[in-house]
């Protein structure tokens, strides 16, 4: 009797340990293939580049419901923004820049800075 | 009695492994270790390029597109390496060895950043035949308001990038090392300069302000000043 007893102790304490295994954590951002991105367009600057890199910055918009904060990370509307002001998208990328500051408020300082330039 | 000798062996076994791995005294908890960091409580990080000391011209890149998801990861604020690349080429401040030893107030005024990250690779070395990659890399985070080190570890990591083609015996092994031979001449060094970037700062980089248990960590331990580690190709997945 005290056997089974003790199976069924172990049985229901191994139970709370098997659920936790399948609730799957989730990271504080998701990045989707922005290193790989950024290193190519580091090394080449071409169009080719870009265009990976601007992909990656959208699929990183897309999909932070997948990460824990629910918010972009830090430098990718700045990032995003000063791109589309290079390719002369200058009111798509102002206001990707002014995203940044409002979702990072310790961003003001260069952020406003890109942004006074650009107004000249 | 034979029992009692092996376990004995086997405590020594693992003793020697552990010390071998540490160059430096005891671990200490990270409130003590990083008093400074946690007395100042920075937010903003500004990525200086990667000093390159080693014989791949490459590293440097490997490293720069990568350390700012790992420090995000980590809580802080970091600005937008591709942004403070572009400001430094053109203030001609975009050789990090100028900063080292210098004042940094300016890129507090500039990018409003609390510290700043000098990257030095010291080695990176790969072996095809083995798969393996060693890699010497220091981190010095600096603070821009009273230029005092915040955080400095050394860490000499080796990755070893091999894979299994899941082929068994003589052909398997023959097999395996071709492929990972092959594997290694085209391997994703991002991949590398990740883990290094990982095992580092998620091993004990004080938590910064956007995860969730910030200043909690206090007691936890620190990492050796300086560390030899092996990065197995289950653990360098996990840094992907």
């Amino acid at each position: 009797m005290k056997r089974i007893l003790a199976i069924v102790c172990c049985v229901l304490m191994l139970v709370p340990c098997q659920a936790k295994k399948k609730e799957k954590v989730k990271p504080l951002y998701v990045w989707s293939d922005y290193s790989n991105a950024v290193y190519n367009y580091i090394k080449n600057s071409d169009e080719k580049s870009e265009t990976q890199l601007i992909a990656a910055y959208e699929a990183i918009i897309k999909n932070q419901s997948e990460s824990s904060r629910g918010v972009v990370p830090p430098g990718i509307y700045a990032e995003y923004g000063y791109l589309l002001l290079k390719e002369n998208k200058i009111d798509e990328g102002k206001a990707m820049l002014k995203k940044e500051i409002e979702t990072y408020p310790e961003s003001e300082v260069f952020v406003s800075r890109i942004l006074k330039i650009t107004k000249k | 009695m034979k029992r009692v000798l092996l376990y004995c062996t086997l405590v020594v076994c693992v003793e020697v492994c552990v010390t071998s791995c540490s160059t430096t005294a005891t671990k200490i908890p990270k409130s003590v270790a990083y008093k400074q960091m946690y007395d100042e409580k920075p937010l903003t990080i500004l990525l200086m390029p990667p000093i390159n000391r080693s014989i791949n011209v490459e590293a440097k890149e490997y490293f720069h597109s990568t350390l700012n998801v790992f420090l995000s990861n980590c809580g802080y604020y970091v600005i937008p390496p591709i942004l403070s690349m572009d400001v430094l080429k053109k203030e001609s401040a975009y050789d990090a060895e100028m900063f080292l030893n210098s004042s940094l107030t300016k890129f507090n005024d500039v990018f409003g950043a609390d510290m700043v990250i000098f990257t030095i690779i010291d080695k990176w070395k790969k072996s095809t035949l083995s798969s393996k990659v060693q890699v010497k890399i220091e981190y010095i985070i600096k603070s821009t308001k009273t230029n005092q080190v915040l955080y400095a570890r050394t860490g000499d990591i080796t990755c070893d990038t091999s894979v299994s083609t899941g082929v068994g015996g003589l052909w398997g092994m023959a097999a395996n090392m071709a492929f990972s031979a092959l594997k290694t001449a085209t391997t994703n060094y991002i991949d590398v300069a990740k883990a290094c970037n990982g095992y580092t700062f998620y091993t004990d980089l004080p938590w910064g302000k956007y995860l969730p248990n910030y200043q909690k960590d206090l007691e936890l331990k620190s990492n050796k000043k300086e560390f030899k580690t092996s990065i197995t190709p289950d653990i360098l997945n996990l840094y992907k």
